[in-house]
């Protein structure tokens, strides 16, 4: 049985050549996270802001909002790069970051909610919304996956679903910033359940897509 | 963060530029390593020898994940621990599939399973396609002539096992010849 053992580790050696080691996981991190931002960029340029942006930001609920989807945004996408690695880096502390940001998030949405009386008219529009969050997701979870297939992530339902919930809050922060629509129960059900959801479908399409 | 085991992350700093020895060195001791941790969670010698293959395989693809800048053995047995899980989950998920129903059991266990209504030299060429002990257990019962008992003893298994053993090539032999 050693003589197995001795063969392969041979084989293995003959065939080593120099390896260029991955990048660190957070500048593989921020590489993703300027793609992305670019992408969020070029989409409300060309899709445009909603025209009371500025004086939205002077609401506490909905700053806080945007901040910690950017919150969810930036600390999914840098534990989807930790993720990656087959030890997380040894960082598993910030690997688990975007759970507290999503509770965060939802203490916000439900304080929001609360605040919301009486509540804003519900737009004439409701899953064209779960929609449009969808397809602007798509490109980036599709390029994230496919970069984080070149690693070897051992948490790869975790990946998934972090990846997923990362490109969500890309879509879901496109649609904040650009339709005037300030129904919290909309939102709610239209815009942040189906994120929600995305993080579970994550874990199947993990171990789709990045089990090696 | 210093590893016990420098020694490992400094030789796989050299593996990485291209040395061939530094990185058989480094695979050795990553066997070394490993293998009373995987004894210690499988049975068979043979189990642990090839899942330490499988990692081994793994360690080589997955060697542009480690840097060499922080320490060697907690990415190596996060590599391990994932394929033994992998391992785990096969394994069980195939006895369960191979599981036999309790009643089903009771019924073979009455039977005579010497008396089937196969021609053991017709289908000989399909007994040899079954695993090795099934196939081993039809030729002793019926190209032979033993009984459950004596092919029991002859291969070291109790009756039941036998019997259990028999009639699942049975059912496998059935299904390929209704095809």
């Amino acid at each position: 049985m050693m003589k197995n053992i001795e063969r392969l580790v041979e084989k293995l050696a003959a065939d080593a050549v120099v390896v260029r080691p991955a990048p660190h996981p957070f500048a593989l991190g921020l590489k993703w996270m300027g793609a992305a931002a670019a992408y969020l960029a070029v989409l409300l340029a060309l899709t445009g802001l909603r025209p009371d942006l500025m004086e939205k930001f002077g609401e506490p609920w909905f700053a806080a909002e945007i901040a910690l989807l950017l919150g969810i945004f930036v600390a999914a996408t840098l534990s989807a790069a930790l993720l990656a690695f087959p030890d997380l880096h040894q960082k598993r502390g910030a690997a688990w970051k975007p759970a507290a940001m999503m509770a965060l998030f939802i203490a916000v949405i439900f304080f929001a909610w609360n605040a919301d009386d009486p509540p804003s008219p519900l737009p004439s529009h409701t899953f064209e919304c779960t929609l449009s969050i969808v397809l602007v997701a798509l490109l980036p979870a599709i390029w994230t996956l496919h970069a984080m297939r070149g690693y070897a992530s051992t948490h790869y339902r975790t990946a998934g679903s972090i990846v997923l919930l990362a490109a969500f809050s890309v879509g879901a922060l496109w649609l904040r910033l650009h339709e005037v629509n300030n129904s919290v129960f909309h939102m709610i059900q239209w815009h942040y359940l189906p994120m929600l959801a995305a993080g579970l479908i994550g874990l199947w399409v993990g171990r789709l897509v990045l089990k090696w | 963060m210093t590893d016990t085991t420098d020694d490992l992350a400094v030789l796989m700093r050299q593996a990485l530029a291209g040395d061939q020895r530094a990185y058989a060195e480094l695979l050795r001791k990553t066997a070394l390593l490993l293998r009373p941790f995987l004894s210690r969670r499988l049975n068979a010698d043979s189990e642990v020898d090839d899942l330490l293959q499988e990692i081994l395989l793994s360690i080589h693809k997955a060697r542009h994940t480690y840097d060499g800048r922080r320490p060697y053995k907690p990415w190596a047995y996060a590599i391990a621990s994932f394929r033994l899980k992998d391992h785990l989950r096969t394994h069980y998920a195939d006895r369960l599939r191979h599981a036999e129903d309790i009643a089903d059991l009771e019924n073979i266990l009455h039977k005579d399973v010497t008396e089937t209504n196969l021609d053991y030299e017709s289908i000989s060429g399909e007994i040899e396609k079954l695993p090795e002990k099934q196939s081993t257990i039809l030729r002793l019962m019926h190209q032979q002539g033993y009984t459950a008992k004596e092919t029991a003893q002859k291969m070291g298994m109790n009756e039941s096992a036998v019997k259990v053993a028999a009639h699942r090539a049975y059912r496998i032999l059935r299904k390929k010849l209704e095809r």
